[in-house]
């Protein structure tokens, strides 16, 4: 097999708890996104356009549809002769039965993964983010900073630093305090959760971690404050663009709606970054002659005979006659009566809006995530 | 029903009247529906027919069209077994027109000598509907005809149902019979086979004139219509593009009409066909008009019955009216200048 100069890891294992009933049975990088993509087609679009086509996708909660989803990784290119995508699932080794425990158990338990390789750098990324961004930079910063490891960070407002791994750093970047969520953040660089490690220091650490049983095996809260400790090179890499993690209703919500902005720096129709995903090749969307259709994205497949604004229509989605849509996602397949309001919500994918239903937050700022148990809900009320 | 049928695909249709569309592609590859090229038509009804072995005879220029169909990868007809062929003409001398079909079957010969299905479905690649040949197939055993040929109102379709067997019959004995295509055959009085007429009764339009092209476009506008060709379970296929979802502007207006992803709509369009990519820019009204791929139609213009072909740029301000009856059309990778202004 041939030597790659660089693996990618990317971390699809996660719950996603906080997005409720989207992730009842979905995998958090699975959960559909921007009209037509899943949050996975993010990371593994920008490993193919960085040029890495080595990626091993850990994977551990409710991982059928991501599953099938990545196949065998054509979408993005990634079906290699030499390297492409492996899905890796926790297993049963001889001696016992081995869950991911953590994010640094996770790739722990797939080093042999990482040796059939040999790469010289480890990429760990995780399924979580919406972002543009070429590694391939990154990496170049790590060599030039002669780092063992680098963390890409991104300036948050002040306010909400405490809610992130925080990096302080001297001038030349180089880190020399991390903190994982501080009462009092002493900047407001927050860890991206992208890292490049050289292998071998990767390996090491590792290593080690897994033998300290008071580890709780994460990147965040063990490796990194112990190769600090040790004084190895750690270096921060300020990454300048949009990134937004999705992790709560409200959040991807926003992120959908920062679509809508013509000037977003998320531009999908940027065709030397394409975002790539399973094309679901549907037909054209057809919007009828009574349809008001403004400041929003649909996707193939759709029908479209209501009045819909500031509106994100993944593909297969109806709309019908008379309803009003103002401000929502609707997810793929499903389908909206005639005559319904439906203002800042979520609809779930595949389920079916009885005619007349109006569906409103009731607190200002709150956003409704509508599953098919909450049309059961208000079905009996 | 599994791989008892072979797919032989006719592409080298020709016809006069749609070359300002063929300039640069044959008439199986002219852009349909938004996002469709003719044959995805006919070729993604017989891969939803469980068809698995598909030879496509193609006619110069067949460059867009091999590009289109790439592997078949997006017909699942990559096969390590069966799959998608491709037979360009292998003659030179007759560039134009090249040869007659069973000409350029024969030369192909060994396709159909090595295929292992009894029976063999031929058609040409400039029909659009939406057909389970399966029934088909059924109908024909229980008939006992020798040659099938399916027509809707009388009219045929050129598709033809025959065994393996006979069309290479039919090939080799085409010098002595003087028939040199399925039609021939069909119509030869003298012809010893029993043609049966197979009725089928869904949307079909085969586009041989600009006025069928059009006629079909603004046909698949109709719900009851585009319910009839855009099945579900039996979904016609192309070539995806990993386009965004199209953006609509808060200045969009859109009304009846069809629109593929990639495209950004700010201005208005009405009982139109918008393909993948294409940007209409505030202010821009398009009606009754079919825009293909990629083409920008700038601020202020107004396109009434206008067929656009890709990658034309019609600049700001510009009024091209055409008619129903006579559509204008503007080839592929034109830009339109003020000059043009009703011209």
């Amino acid at each position: 097999m041939q030597k790659k100069k660089i693996v990618a890891m990317l971390l699809a294992g996660g719950q996603g708890s906080r997005l409720n009933s989207l992730t009842k049975d979905l995998a958090k990088p699975a959960v559909p996104f921007g009209g037509k993509y899943r949050i996975i087609d993010f990371p593994l679009s920008n490993c193919t356009n960085s040029g890495i086509n080595t990626v091993g996708v850990l994977t551990q909660y409710q991982p059928l549809i991501l599953n099938s989803y990545i196949g065998i990784g054509s979408a993005w290119d990634l079906d290699r002769k030499d390297g492409g995508v492996t899905v890796l699932p926790p297993y049963a080794a001889s001696t016992e039965m081995k869950w991911y425990t953590g994010t640094a158990s996770a790739i722990y338990q797939n080093l042999n993964y990482l040796h059939q390789y040999n790469p010289e750098y480890v990429l760990i990324l995780s399924g979580d983010h919406i972002y543009k961004m070429n590694y391939e930079l990154m990496l170049d910063h790590h060599i030039e900073k002669g780092a063992d490891v680098t963390i890409s960070v991104i300036p948050v407002p002040w306010e909400e630093a405490n809610r992130f791994g925080i990096l302080n750093t001297d001038e030349e970047l180089r880190v020399i305090e991390f903190d994982e969520k501080p009462k009092e953040p002493k900047s407001n660089l927050a860890s991206m959760g992208i890292y490049i490690f050289n292998w071998k220091v990767l390996e090491e650490y590792l290593e080690v971690d897994n033998d300290n049983s008071g580890s709780s095996h994460d990147f965040g809260k063990d490796i990194l404050p112990l190769m600090l400790k040790d004084q190895k090179n750690l270096f921060a890499y300020p990454f300048k663009g949009y990134w937004k993690d999705v992790g709560t209703v409200q959040s991807l919500w926003e992120a959908n709606m920062d679509l809508l902005d013509s000037s977003s720096e998320l531009n999908l129709l940027d065709q030397s970054w394409r975002i790539y995903s399973v094309n679901p090749n549907q037909p054209p969307q057809y919007i009828s002659k009574d349809a008001t259709l403004t400041d929003s994205l649909v996707n193939e497949g759709c029908t479209i005979e209501g009045t819909v604004t500031r509106t994100v229509v993944f593909q297969g989605v109806s709309i019908e006659r008379e309803s009003v849509v103002t401000e929502s996602v609707i997810m793929p397949d499903a389908v909206i009566g005639k005559g319904c309001i439906i203002e800042k919500a979520i609809i779930s994918s595949g389920i079916k809006v009885p005619d007349g239903l109006v569906i409103r937050p009731k607190n200002n700022g709150e956003i409704l995530l509508v599953s098919k148990e909450t049309l059961e809900e208000m079905a009996i009320h | 029903m599994k791989k008892r049928l072979l797919g032989v695909i006719d592409a080298t249709t020709y016809a006069e009247d749609l070359k300002d569309l063929t300039l640069h592609r044959s008439v199986a590859a002219i852009p349909f529906g938004g996002r469709y090229r003719l044959i995805d038509f006919i070729l993604s009804n017989m891969v939803n027919s469980g068809i698995e072995s598909v030879g496509i005879f193609p006619k110069y220029p067949f460059r867009s069209l091999m590009d289109h169909l790439g592997s078949g990868k997006n017909w699942d007809l990559n096969r390590k077994r069966d799959g998608l062929f491709f037979f360009p003409f292998s003659s030179d001398d007759k560039p134009n027109f090249g040869m007659n079909s069973f000409e350029h079957f024969a030369a192909n010969i060994d396709f159909l000598n090595r295929s292992t299905q009894e029976y063999c479905l031929i058609s040409d690649a400039n029909t659009i509907f939406n057909m389970d040949f399966n029934p088909l197939l059924e109908w024909h055993m229980e008939q006992g005809c020798d040659i099938s040929e399916v027509r809707r109102d009388g009219a045929p379709l050129n598709i033809f149902l025959v065994k393996t067997s006979l069309l290479l019959e039919l090939i080799d004995s085409r010098d002595k019979t003087g028939n040199y295509c399925m039609r021939d055959v069909v119509t030869d009085i003298d012809s010893p086979y029993q043609v049966c007429y197979y009725p089928y009764e869904g949307f079909a339009v085969t586009v041989d004139s600009i006025d069928q092209y059009y006629f079909a476009s603004m046909e698949i506008l109709k719900p009851t219509i585009w319910g009839q060709l855009f099945l579900k379970e039996r979904a016609i296929l192309t070539k995806v593009k990993d386009e965004p979802p199209t953006h609509y502007s808060k200045s969009a207006s859109v009304h009846n009409s069809m629109i593929a992803n990639g495209a950004s709509i700010e201005g208005i369009v009405e009982n139109s066909i918008i393909a993948r990519g294409v940007k209409i820019a505030k202010g821009a009204i398009v009606r009754n008009s079919i825009i293909m791929q990629k083409t920008q139609i700038g601020e202020n213009s107004i396109l009434d019955h206008v067929i656009v072909d890709k990658d034309v740029k019609v600049e700001s301000g510009i009024t091209l009216i055409g008619t129903k009856d006579a559509p204008k059309i503007l080839q592929k990778g034109s830009i339109i200048k003020g000059a043009c202004v009703n011209s």
